[in-house]
């Protein structure tokens, strides 16, 4: 006999609003439907009552973990509609927090996919260098989450002082490298927890159009930094980790060695930062009227925004958000299917959902 | 022969794509929707979205899809005098959230499907405008 168990909305695993209602029979799960909107904020259409600089700090808050992407994907669809194109030290410092960014996610998502795996150490140790992460992004902005870098034409804040930000990430790379990890790659924990569960196959990883760690992790080589490349990432040589299981280890086996990648390019970035202004002069702008669309691989996937303009206007008279939890968060239908009822809030975790995004 | 040829081809169009910000462009009639949709997924390309515009007045709807191709953003425009078009989820998974979204908010109805609430709870009435909802409600306001 099958039941129905609803989880959500308030999530076991990631204490945020969005509910799955599984269909059960004994331990194993036959179908699940997926609900979100509990937290709808309307933020699309609340920027067409906003001008640019209100509506650059708005996109901030579509996102508290990549704040940092959507402004600068939200600011280089408004370059397109200004003619502005950033200086090349604006470019390698929005590289800069992009991957400082992307370290943070995965590594408070490994924090996050330790803990439901039950292994609370790996949990402390993911928390204590996103500290560190942090004290890297404050140390730039002046602040922890919502960093206020990016404006029209480049960004707000000059890195002074390369050397000692590189002295950290070399620091905390070292820290990684001997801690999350070793274990995240060949924990017999992680093994037994991940290996096998939540299996998003090569073809509904296609048909699902999902992007990210999560289409990598099912074998789709796919990654806007390679593919359409933007800013300063056409000067760095870093590789795409791609591994073809599909299932919840490869996800975190992509995010690892993502995080290794990361380091890699922030080292690059870092000692080849190039001299000159960080920004475009003026603040202010002549919009044309159209519509203006930029792509950015953020932590979790691709996000795309679709700006338009009425020329004359103060305010977009459109701003359509794209985020890459929207993507993939349908194919969770798919992961879940056949598995076991006690796996299925790991399994969810794996993606790394953003409710925030979603709900935006 | 490029994809973009070849998806021109198969839609059997004169009118060539045009590059505007680095998204490649084309114009289609709300008929060719659903072989834009087959064409797309015989050259494996991956669909990211849809984006409603209302048009001032009673102009209807303008709905811009986006596909990616091996990292070219291809961008679709139809222009709505109703508010129906063609569902593409049977054909195309990817575009049912996306659907249900613009169904919730625009009150456009994708023919040839069924609608569950995604971002609306039950109970709460689907296919309006909420932007005309707005709008009344602030002027009441």
């Amino acid at each position: 006999m099958s039941y129905k168990i609803p989880m959500g909305p308030y999530h076991p695993a990631l204490e945020e609003p969005y509910k799955l209602d599984m269909i059960c029979e004994g331990e194993t799960v036959l179908d699940a439907k997926l609900h979100i909107g509990f937290n709808f904020r309307g933020i699309e259409h609340l920027a067409e009552t906003r001008n640019h600089i209100q509506a650059i700090a708005l996109m901030e808050r579509v996102c508290g973990i990549c704040s940092f992407i959507h402004t600068l994907t939200f600011c280089r669809a408004m370059e397109g509609l200004t003619d502005q194109t950033p200086p090349p030290r604006a470019q390698y410092i929005r590289v800069i927090m992009a991957e400082l960014e992307r370290l943070h996610s995965h590594v408070l998502w490994a924090g996050i996919a330790a803990k439901l795996m039950g292994f609370k150490t790996m949990f402390m140790t993911c928390f204590e260098i996103r500290e560190k992460i942090m004290d890297i992004l404050a140390a730039i902005s002046g602040n922890r989450v919502n960093y206020s870098m990016n404006r029209i034409g480049g960004v707000n804040r000059d890195i002074t002082d390369p050397q000692s930000i590189l002295k950290m990430v070399e620091k905390l790379e070292g820290e990684m490298a001997s801690t999350v990890i070793p274990i995240f790659t060949t924990s017999r924990t992680a093994r037994s927890r991940c290996a096998g569960i939540g299996v998003l196959s090569l073809e509904k990883a296609v048909s699902c159009g999902v992007v990210g760690p999560v289409a990598r992790a099912s074998g789709l080589p796919q990654d806007l930094r390679k593919d359409a490349p933007y800013a300063a990432y056409p000067e760095m040589e870093f590789d795409v980790p791609v591994v073809p299981d599909g299932d919840v280890r490869a996800r975190l086996l992509v995010r690892a060695l993502e995080i290794m990648e990361s380091c890699k390019i922030l080292r690059q970035a870092l000692a080849k930062l190039p001299p000159g202004e960080f920004h475009t002069e003026g603040e202010k702008f002549n919009f044309i009227t159209g519509t203006s669309t930029a792509r950015v691989e953020a932590p979790r996937g691709e996000v795309m925004y679709s700006v338009s303009w009425k020329e004359g206007s103060r305010n977009p008279a459109r701003v359509h958000v794209r985020t890459p939890t929207f993507a993939v968060m349908p194919a969770i239908r798919w992961m879940v299917k056949g598995a076991r009822l006690a796996d299925t809030p790991l399994i969810q975790a794996s993606i790394d959902p953003c409710y925030s995004c979603t709900d935006r | 022969m490029s994809s973009m040829e070849t998806i021109k081809n198969k839609l059997g169009i004169p009118v060539s794509f045009v590059e505007q910000g680095g998204v490649h462009w084309l114009a289609l009639d709300a008929a060719k929707l659903r072989e834009l949709a087959k064409a797309m997924n015989e050259i494996h390309a991956r669909f990211i979205t849809i984006t409603a515009y209302q048009l001032p007045k009673d102009e209807g709807f303008r709905l811009e899809y986006h596909w990616d191709l091996n990292g070219q953003l291809l961008g679709f425009s139809f222009l709505l005098a109703g508010k129906t078009i063609e569902s593409i989820y049977d054909l195309c998974e990817a575009a049912d959230w996306i659907e249900r979204e613009i169904h919730e908010e625009y009150g456009i109805d994708f023919t040839g499907r069924e609608y569950e609430p995604l971002l609306l709870r039950q109970g709460e009435t689907l296919g309006v405008n909420l932007r005309d909802v707005v709008a009344v409600s602030q002027e009441k306001l």
